[in-house]
């Protein structure tokens, strides 16, 4: 039984199309499934196991009900035998309504905190419905459109250089950039001598900087 | 049974480090993590980041109402960029808006906005919590301590640095992109900023308690080379009229 649901689970996932929503069988007719009508492709399937929705080759749904929180711990077993079986990631949408808020607190912790999974509260199957929908608008977009993704270009380095070389007690700018143009970088002007920071600085910032990179306490 | 005794110990020294602008917007947060969960509260400038809660992760707090328009949308997005440039893991707790003196009860309307910014953050991996209110905030956030403690990366350096080393603290922070909890670290880690500087991206990693990537990073900003044509016009400027 749980073999059979193991690669069910595995099967579904490879096979959903671009934008296309791979749901189970048993939300037919249901509020969501009608929520997503017009707006994403839903392909309702049998065998999805403990899936609830698949949205793409990496991420699926679970969805627990208001009525699954009432009726007590059997929600966390079929977690827990998704996390054990699937290496997708699973998205819990939760239904966070007036009866089930006071359980709120405890599932997420097990949910986040405890199997590293994602969750998300919705009122009902028609929040649930939009929320599915966005979800699978970022799976299909490109990269480059989620600004969490895409890697913001490097600063140069100079002006970052030349602040740090300030944070030295005693450095101003003016310091900090003959400093800077007679040793290059930090580290050459971490290791000169006091000698050699005499002929740019004086003796007192020489000997004022010398201690600050090399005083142990 | 000394494992127990072991295991009180451990918990008794969770640590957390709190942004100084949340002593005015989040005070209940910081009295509940100290009065009810016994959590180390050291209030700093963290510098755009609310909470660190270990040596990789940073949580940033936000209400509800900011995520359901896309009036905010630059400062949160800028916000949660500088975190991914400091930290490993980032955790977002989405709090729910305070009742005003006044009003009734503030009705949540969702929008398309606020589903799409939840799912562009969970797509990135950034964690998300949902809170009701202050003290369910302090909860997450003893509980995200607690996680982090048990992967042994909890904040273990004494937090409060005086003198010498909170000079060394100032140099460790303006290397660009670094967590306030890695200056801290090397503070700690390090006996001088000579030791620190000359050291290896191997040693850096373990002294700052950083990834090796972040480590090779600042490694490559200590042994770059400073090319006076490459400043800004503005601070080259400044610095030639002084000379």
């Amino acid at each position: 039984m749980t073999a059979k649901e193991t690669t069910s689970v595995e099967a579904g996932a490879v096979s959903v199309p671009y934008g296309h929503v791979i749901g189970n069988e048993k939300w037919r007719g249901s509020q969501i499934a009608r929520g997503l009508q017009g707006k994403i492709k839903l392909i309702l399937e049998d065998g999805l196991g403990f899936v609830d929705f698949h949205l793409s080759n990496r991420s699926c749904i679970l969805y627990i009900s208001e009525a699954d929180l009432v009726a007590g711990n059997g929600f966390k077993r079929r977690l827990v035998r998704f996390r054990n079986a699937s290496s997708l990631h699973g998205i819990v949408i939760v239904e966070k309504t007036q009866i089930s808020d006071q359980y709120f607190p405890a599932v997420q912790k097990f949910i986040v905190l405890e199997l590293g999974m994602t969750l998300l509260p919705v009122a009902n199957q028609g929040e649930a419905s939009q929320l599915i929908i966005q979800l699978v608008h970022e799976q299909s977009k490109d990269h480059t459109s989620n600004p969490f993704l895409h890697k913001k270009c490097s600063q140069l380095a100079e002006a970052s250089i030349l602040r740090t070389v300030q944070q030295i007690p005693g450095v101003g700018k003016t310091k900090a950039l003959l400093l800077l143009q007679q040793f290059v970088s930090i580290h050459q002007l971490c290791n000169a001598s006091v000698q050699d920071l005499e002929l740019v600085v004086g003796q007192t910032i020489a000997q004022q900087i010398h201690a600050f990179f090399t005083q142990t306490k | 049974t000394p494992i127990s005794a072991g295991l009180l110990e451990r918990k008794a020294s969770l640590c957390i480090l709190v942004d100084s602008r949340e002593i005015s917007s989040g005070s209940e947060i910081i009295s509940s993590l100290k009065a009810v969960h016994g959590v180390k509260v050291q209030v700093c400038s963290l510098g755009g980041c609310d909470y660190i809660v270990s040596n990789r992760m940073a949580v940033e707090r936000r209400t509800q109402s900011e995520l359901l328009n896309s009036m905010n949308r630059n400062r949160v997005t800028q916000r949660i960029q500088h975190l991914q440039s400091m930290f490993e893991r980032i955790c977002v707790i989405v709090e729910k808006d305070r009742i005003k003196a006044g009003e009734t009860s503030r009705l949540f309307q969702r929008t398309k906005y606020y589903d799409a910014m939840l799912s562009a953050l969970i797509r990135a991996g950034i964690r998300i919590l949902f809170s009701s209110c202050q003290e369910e905030s302090a909860h997450l956030l003893k509980d995200l301590v607690l996680v982090e403690q048990r992967k042994n990366v909890a904040i273990c350096v004494p937090t409060e640095v005086k003198g010498a080393k909170e000079e060394a603290l100032r140099f460790y922070l303006s290397i660009p992109n670094i967590s306030y909890l890695a200056a801290l670290n090397m503070c700690h880690g390090f006996a001088s900023v000579k030791k620190m500087v000359n050291s290896s991206p191997k040693d850096i990693a373990t002294g700052a308690q950083v990834s090796q990537q972040k480590a090779e990073e600042i490694y490559r900003y200590i042994h770059s080379g400073f090319d006076l044509q490459m400043l800004p016009e503005k601070l080259h400027a400044k610095g030639k009229s002084n000379t």
